[in-house]
């Protein structure tokens, strides 16, 4: 059931029942007024004409000692006919009727145990009509008689009926009213949450950039505003998430076109070998090329085994004199005699891991290599800057051209494919090289120019040489 | 002489595909780079183009575009294993389409098939003195027509179609019976009994052993 049918129906039922005590007990009030006049006017009567019987008694000619029956009968009657719509009962002691107006129908139960000076009454129903009939002891010439009257309130018990039936059809247009008020009122309360409800359904098809309009300012209007915001939060972390998808499906695609080449040839070569007889220039070549692209997997699947470690990496960063890298990479290319290196740098300590920082100078000092002709120089320098100690690698090769600088660092990426691998590179290199800067919490800066050779730098944390004398106190 | 264009970024591929089509009888020219490609199409006639889809300078769809009113047949070969590429490449109007990595005798098949369909390859195959008409399907040795059947035919077929070289049962198996062979199973051994005996190459027809047959012949 709807919410806002069971506010409506709530609602209905509490103002029903509102309206129905409420009504009765007015009603009734009114009524119950109305009675007790009538009793009272009905016990004044009485009084009345226990006085005027009693005086009426006294004038009778006193031949007798003792008020005859006749008597009480005409004095009955003078009074019955001297008020409109009077009835009345005189009875003797022993409870033997002497005069009864005609219509008296009331039985004689009320007279049971009334005493002198006392007067009762009570409300009978006989037939379809309601009637007060009172009861009073007489006391006339020795004789103790008793006076009963019988008036009509029929009205007030009619009128109490019909205030019944009129309240009953103002109750019903009343809650007719009101429903439909409500009615109105239940949907207007619960639209936030049936915007909501379409709001998250949205979500649920994927919609992530969809919205709940805010139409309160009340707690529902509160709970939209978060219920926005949690789905921002959600979109962006869904995106997020697919982008990262995107990325590692973009890693496997490239990874499984990187792995199908080799063996391709791998395979097609080896199958030449075994079904045909080749002349031995063509078996040296087929030998080779096995053995070269079996190579190239192999470099690929070392340096991607690097970097999966370097993921999962803990670095355990050393002071470090930069001297030692620039050694190293003197060392490593001196015998190199294709290309011209030169080599100039700052002195000064850095915060590194020595191992992995040599890596990503090897790396991109080879990327440089791979990017000149041979005879070009390559630069290394390190300087001491402001915001760290700054790595940088200068080349005067091919360069990149710009659109192509931003998907660099990613996976299988090569700028000249058929170049790059004539020099055995699996397009992991730089790919590498960012994830272990990551880990220093530095990062790969690319400058390049079309033709005229690129740079890649990158800063390290510096240490400052006073430390060094305190360590070394 | 049919000459065929193949264009990939990868020597070693250009090679090995030069290497098995020059020996079906094929001539072959390559690139690396789709520029060249374009250029080289400019200059002279192929009558089919091996084409690979990742390729610097102008990847295979572009090169692709660009052939289409030459109405030479395409054959795409990638490394890319993507239902969306293979629609693109085909409703481009390449004929086939091969995923790396390939079999060397699946790729001489199709080469095969496509040359056929645009009647570029004659549908006659020679070997010695055994003629095979394709579209008729008949096989004469000197003047005498020789009756086979299917399955001796096609491995005939696959026998001149790959002359001098050793094929393995397993992918005699696989072409002509279209099902993984069994090992142990003779009746491979029993069809090439009988092919030999018919065409008549008790000396032509060599078991190579444990690998499979070779027809050797001129």
């Amino acid at each position: 059931m709807k919410i806002s049918y069971k506010i409506l129906l709530c609602s209905i039922m509490i103002m029903a029942a509102a309206f129905g005590f409420g009504g009765y007990f007015f009603v009734n009030f009114v009524f119950e007024t109305s009675l007790e006049r009538e009793i009272g006017q009905a016990m004044d009567e009485s009084s009345i004409l226990r006085f005027a019987f009693e005086t009426a008694a006294l004038n009778v000619p006193s031949k007798y000692v003792v008020l005859q029956d006749n008597t009480i009968g005409e004095i009955g009657s003078k009074l019955e006919n001297s008020g409109e719509g009077r009835m009345l009962r005189i009875s003797d002691e022993s409870r033997g009727v002497l005069y009864v107006s005609e219509g008296f129908a009331a039985g004689t139960d009320l007279l049971q145990g009334i005493e002198a000076q006392t007067r009762l009454y009570q409300v009978i129903h006989p037939d379809d009509r309601y009637y007060v009939q009172t009861g009073t002891v007489l006391n006339a010439m020795d004789r103790l008689l008793y006076l009963e009257t019988m008036k009509d309130v029929t009205g007030v018990f009619e009128e109490r009926r019909q205030g019944f039936s009129v309240y009953r059809r103002v109750t019903l247009i009343m809650l007719g009213c009101s429903s439909v008020a409500m009615l109105f009122i239940s949907f207007w309360i619960t639209r936030p949450i049936r915007i909501l409800t379409k709001a998250a359904r949205k979500m649920t098809e994927g919609d992530y950039s969809y919205r709940a309009e805010q139409v309160s300012r009340d707690e529902m209007g509160q709970l939209t505003c978060d219920f926005n915001t949690m789905s921002g939060a959600l979109e962006t972390n869904i995106r997020e998430l697919e982008n990262e998808v995107r990325a590692r499906e973009d890693f496997i695609a490239a990874f499984s076109h990187e792995l199908k080449t080799p063996l391709t040839a791998i395979i097609g070569y080896a199958d030449l070998l075994r079904s045909r007889k080749l002349d031995e220039e063509k078996q040296f070549l087929s030998s080779n090329y096995i053995y070269t692209e079996g190579k190239r997997l192999e470099a690929m699947s070392l340096r991607l085994l690097d970097i999966i470690v370097a993921k999962r990496y803990e670095i355990d960063a050393q002071r470090t004199e930069v001297g030692l890298f620039f050694d190293y990479l003197r060392d490593m290319y001196v015998e190199r005699e294709d290309m011209k290196f030169s080599c100039e740098y700052q002195g000064g300590f850095v915060r590194a891991e020595v191992d992995l920082i040599k890596t990503v100078l090897l790396n991109l000092v080879d990327n440089a290599c791979k990017a000149s002709e041979p005879g070009q120089l390559v630069e290394i320098f390190g300087e001491r800057r402001e915001q760290g100690y700054l790595f940088s690698v200068r080349d005067y090769g091919t360069g990149i051209p710009e659109e192509e600088r931003r998907k660099i660092t990613e996976a299988f990426y090569m700028v000249d494919k058929s170049r790059s691998r004539s020099k055995n590179g699996a397009g992991l290199g730089l790919a590498l090289c960012t994830e272990i800067l990551k880990l220093h919490g530095s990062e790969l800066s690319i400058e390049s120019t079309l033709g005229e050779g690129s740079s890649f730098s990158f800063l390290l944390p510096y240490e400052e040489e006073n430390n060094l004398e305190e360590e070394g106190h | 002489m049919i000459k065929i264009l193949i264009v990939d970024d990868e020597k070693p591929i250009c090679d090995l595909i030069d290497i098995n089509l020059s020996a079906v009888g094929y001539r072959c020219k390559s690139v690396q780079d789709g520029l060249a490609a374009i250029d080289l199409i400019e200059k002279e006639p192929f009558d089919l183009i091996l084409l690979d889809i990742m390729l610097p300078g102008a990847d295979g769809f572009d090169i692709m575009e660009y052939i289409r009113p030459l109405q030479v047949p395409v054959i795409f070969i990638t490394a890319k294993h993507d239902v969306r590429d293979k629609v693109k490449g085909l409703k481009l109007g390449a004929e086939d389409y091969l995923v790396k990595p390939f079999d060397v005798v699946e790729l001489v098949a199709r080469v095969e098939v496509v040359l056929r369909r645009f009647h570029k390859s004659e549908n006659i195959l020679r070997a010695g003195d055994v003629t095979v008409d394709m579209e008729a399907r008949k096989v004469t040795k000197g003047e005498r027509p020789i009756v086979l059947t299917n399955k001796e035919y096609g491995l005939l077929v696959l026998f001149i179609q790959n002359k001098n070289v050793a094929l393995f049962k397993e992918t005699l198996y696989e072409k002509v019976w279209k099902d993984e062979y069994i090992a142990d199973s003779r009746t491979l051994e029993l069809h090439v009994q009988r092919l030999r005996r018919k065409m008549g190459w008790e000396s032509n027809l060599v078991a190579v052993y444990k690998v499979g047959y070779r027809l050797e012949i001129d």
